[in-house]
């Protein structure tokens, strides 16, 4: 790409939706931090932190960091590997879970 | 970002694009600057680094048969006589938070070559990590000083320490290498590199404010990671 | 370093008049391909000694430093692996071999063949040599990263040589370095040696990482015009998925590997559970030893493919060119490597069926397992059905192409068996277990390795290797092989353990003594006969045969540079334009049995050539 080819490729957003998003990190960053001064429990505080964080994640990742703007190809290239990821952790919970059964089994209750 | 002008190629928008991207030559992203898309992939493999690191935190937390330390109170400070509950992690996703703001600015300027608003945004933002690495180190002697360690702590498993410290240190030193660059490119922006299109030092490429945005994708990713250390470590 | 690049020096291959290499003045607009999307890049070009051979920044330079590294560790792998046998088949022949030193090799040798072997040698060797040349670019798109990845992955060896000469001497807890054991006292090793065995693999991801971004955003995004990914040779595929596999992949070792650095040296117990010795209870308790094995085989299991898919990609190439054939089910191979490799990240703990972790997995990773085999089986059927009634050249590398299809099938078979856990529980740390891997990741990656090396010698070096030399090294390799595996699977089915320094007068062992010593035998053989090859290579250097211009007339770019072997910036003046794909051998009505990738369809419209 030359230079004339650069400028029209250069087109910008406008100012006013990076203040949005940067507003709305502060607010839910805040709602998040309000999650633990009110101390919720269970699971009204566990979904609460969830979705705050993947709210957070994800206007980051839509907006500064403009997969919002990017074409399929990348954004798909991205966000597939998480099955993996996804499919480790749910596997790990599982395996945590067994730990703790065996522990409590073999070392509490004595077998 | 939005779709560049290519000599004899027709954009498609979603899925039938990215099938038409995916099968043409020579790029896959078009228009996507190399730098761009190794920092992409780059990104990609760290994340899976940091969910490793969060996988074995859930699963050590999960597995330990001693109580895990509340992290409320944990980290809690104690200011004008009332104890604050995380007030020192709320100051620091502030501060992390507002960073990510500039640089996300800093990019729009860079894009709209206007070199100095660009280089106060970016330093601005250097400055930014800068405070949340010190109030890291506030934080780690504030615990090390109530008697947190790696291998033991007094509040509970002794795996809080050696997650907390492992993965704060690691996500830490992410921010520390940003800040480095953060200045770097600070610099190079203010004696208009990307202007005159110079090399870089240990590249052939040409100069260019794109990379003021692989940076920002950086910066954006280490907050990124923040978010999810505050939800899983620090709210949990 | 002075700063003198070939600044726009070749303008015009970008401009749109020279759309082919036709002949004629005007180019038919059958012949039309889009102009180039992004401007010529930029080369260092080396002047001194130091940048033109040591720190230099041309990938096929950096591909036969890794080639050549990654063979010089090969070889102390395989001297590792020559002295266990020495113990196992003739126990005490060798004066100086301790129950410790025999796990250290163990560990030693494993860890040198998979990583700092095969991974290096086919990723950074073929990987730096081949894909630039292959995709038409002029060299790996971040070429100073590139060069530090080499000079990583040097240090990376080093460090993990050097464990070999520290007190302790090096890990003696088996290649997968399961904790608790690994990082306590009493197994050899667990002081100094486990901590360069972690840091030379922080080392290795690290540079490799480099390398990885280079190899990926070079297919990506800097393929020549015409060159769709359709297009691409299967080795390229093979390599860009293996890559793409090795950076999901690589982070769980690097994790891990920190977390158990942190266990040593920190005393934290991520990995520890509490441990009673000799009375006592050791400072460490509450970690999880199984944690540590599910993100080694979360690495582990990527990292088979990450050895077998650029085996798969090249051999595809091998056949195709010297059946005279195109590859059968193009598509199909292509879409079995993409499959196989997003389905290697579900399959990793059917290594682990004994270890204890929750049960319900077994089922749950016996299924993926079976299912990766449908997309394996298929790259196998497409192989013979490429030979079928091919016009089939029995040079070396056919050989080894045979050479490998069998011996690929054969692991695969045995790892049917061991992917299902009720035949794995009693099969598992047997010997069985041993032919299985040494088939599959060992052997048969082996074949295609020096398959390659009989295929590419011409154009990297410019001269053949000699045939007759080659013919005796891949009999002596081949049988030799079986004799050593082959009954290998019968020690295991009757029960012979794996990692034993001595069998003793052990009932299953006294009744297959003279099959072990006759195992030890051949492979002392096949060790032996791999000299062969390095006596070729010296050999062909100095007294060769020139090989010309593309020898095996093949159809793929990488022997169509403009010189042989190619300089630095492969394509001369202009960047070639790719028109079809890399298998078009034998198509009815062309003047030879091959059309290049870059022959303008105008030039080929009288032929039954296929647009592809």
């Amino acid at each position: 790409m030359d230079e004339t080819k650069k400028k029209e490729q250069a087109t910008t957003h406008k100012i006013g939706i990076y203040l949005w998003i940067w507003g709305l990190l502060f607010v839910l960053s805040f709602f998040s931090y309000m999650v633990d001064w009110y101390n919720f429990q269970g699971m009204l505080r566990w979904s609460l932190i969830l979705i705050f964080m993947f709210l957070k994640a994800g206007l980051i990742m839509a907006f500064f960091m403009h997969l919002f703007w990017e074409r399929y190809a990348l954004v798909n290239v991205l966000l597939w590997p998480m099955t993996a990821i996804a499919c480790f952790i749910f596997l790990m919970v599982a395996e945590f879970e067994y730990t703790v059964f065996t522990r409590i089994f073999y070392f509490v209750t004595g077998g | 970002m939005s779709d560049p002008k290519i000599e004899g190629y027709v954009f498609k928008p979603g899925f039938s694009g990215m099938a038409k991207d995916t099968g043409s030559d020579q790029t896959m992203f078009k228009g996507v600057h190399w730098g761009k898309a190794m920092m992409w992939i780059f990104l990609l493999s760290d994340t899976f680094i940091f969910s490793c690191f969060l996988i074995s935190y859930m699963k050590g937390r999960g597995s330990t048969l001693v109580d895990w330390p509340y992290p409320s109170e944990v980290f809690g400070l104690h200011v004008f006589g009332v104890d604050v509950p995380l007030l020192l992690i709320a100051i620091m996703t502030f501060v992390l938070i507002t960073s990510s703001g500039t640089m996300a600015l800093a990019v729009k300027y860079g894009y709209e070559k206007n070199r100095k608003m660009c280089g106060w945004l970016i330093l601005a933002t250097a400055i930014g990590g800068l405070t949340f690495v010190g109030m890291q180190a506030f934080e780690w002697s504030k615990l090390i000083h109530e008697g947190v360690r790696p291998w033991e702590n007094p509040f509970g498993a002794p795996q809080f320490g050696s997650f907390f410290f492992m993965i704060t240190g690691f996500h830490g030193t992410h921010v520390s290498i940003g800040v480095i660059f953060l200045f770097i490119y600070a610099y190079k922006t203010f004696a208009g590199h990307y202007d005159e299109r110079k090399r870089g030092w240990f590249t052939t490429m040409k100069g260019d404010y794109v990379e003021i945005e692989i940076l920002g994708l950086y910066w954006h990713f280490v907050d990124l990671v923040w978010v999810f250390i505050f939800a899983f470590f620090y709210l949990w | 370093m002075s700063e003198e690049y070939n600044d726009n020096k070749t303008v015009h291959a970008q401009s749109s008049e020279t759309i082919s290499g036709g002949t004629s003045g005007v180019a038919p607009d059958i012949d039309y391909v889009r102009p180039a999307e992004i401007p010529e890049q930029d080369l260092y070009h080396g002047h001194s000694f130091i940048t033109k051979w040591v720190f230099c920044q041309d990938a096929k330079v950096i591909g036969v430093q890794y080639f050549l590294l990654a063979t010089f560790t090969g070889i102390i792998g395989l001297i590792l692996s020559w002295l266990m046998r020495l113990q196992l088949g003739f126990p005490g022949a060798a004066g100086f071999m301790t129950a410790e030193h025999y796990y250290q090799f163990v560990t030693m040798h494993g860890m040198i063949m998979v990583v700092y072997f095969l991974t290096a040698l086919f990723l950074g060797g073929f990987g730096n040599y081949l894909i630039p040349l292959m995709v038409g670019a002029r060299d790996m798109v971040f070429p100073y990263l590139n060069m530090v990845s080499f000079w990583m992955f040097f240090i990376a060896v080093l460090v993990l040589l050097s464990s070999f000469f520290v007190p302790g001497g090096p890990t003696g807890a088996g290649w997968t370095l399961y904790p608790p054991q690994t990082i306590l006292e009493g197994t050899p090793g667990s002081g100094a040696g486990i901590l360069l065995m972690c840091l030379s693999l922080i080392l290795f991801v690290a540079g490799f990482t480099m390398g990885g971004l280079n190899y990926l955003i070079t297919v990506l995004q800097a393929r020549t015009r015409g060159m769709t990914l359709m297009r691409m040779p299967l080795t390229v595929w093979g390599i860009f998925t293996a890559t793409v596999l090795a950076m999901l992949a690589f982070p769980a070792l690097l994790v891990g590997a920190l977390m158990m650095s942190l266990d040593k040296v920190l005393g934290t117990s991520f990995f520890m559970p509490t441990i009673l010795k000799a009375g006592e209870v050791l400072e460490y308790g509450g970690g999880s030893p199984i944690l540590f094995q599910h993100l080694f085989w979360f690495f582990g299991h990527p990292e088979v493919y990450i050895v077998a898919l650029p085996a798969f990609g090249i051999i595809s190439d091998l056949i195709s060119v010297h059946s005279r054939k195109n590859i059968f089910g193009y598509r199909m191979m292509v879409w079995a490597i993409v499959g196989i490799g997003g389905l290697s990240f579900f399959v990793w703990a059917h290594h682990m069926y004994v270890s204890g972790m929750n049960p319900w997995f077994g089922f749950f990773f016996a299924t993926t397992t079976l299912i990766i085999a449908v997309p394996t089986a298929m790259k196998v059927y497409n192989w013979i059905l490429t030979l079928w009634r091919g016009n089939i050249r029995m040079n070396t590398v056919m050989l080894w192409c045979l050479g490998f299809i069998v011996t690929f099938v054969n692991g695969g078979i045995t790892g049917i068996f061991l992917g299902n856990v009720s035949v794995d529980v009693p099969l598992s740390d047997t010997y069985f277990v041993i032919a299985h891997f040494h088939m599959v990741m060992g052997i048969a990656p082996l074949m295609v390795i020096m398959g390659a090396v009989y295929h590419w010698f011409p154009l990297v070096a410019g001269k053949f290797l000699d045939e007759k030399l080659g013919k005796w090294h891949f009999w002596l390799t081949f049988l030799g092989a079986y004799s050593i595996y082959f009954p290998m699977h019968y020690l295991g089915f009757i029960g012979v353990p794996r990692r034993y320094f001595e069998m003793y007068d052990s009932p299953y062992m006294t009744s297959a003594v003279g099959m072990n010593e006759f195992i030890s035998l051949a492979a002392f053989l096949v060790g032996a006969a791999q000299f062969i090859l390095i006596y070729n290579i010296i050999r062909a250097l100095k007294v060769g045969k020139p090989a010309g211009h593309n020898p095996w007339q093949a159809c793929s770019l990488e022997w169509l540079t403009p010189k042989v072997p190619p300089e630095h910036g492969n394509w001369g003046d202009r960047l070639p334009v790719v028109h079809r794909w890399a298998y078009d051998y034998s198509v009815p009505g062309a003047k030879e049995d091959f059309i290049t990738q870059t022959t303008a369809p105008s030039e080929v419209v009288d032929t039954g050539v296929e647009k592809t």
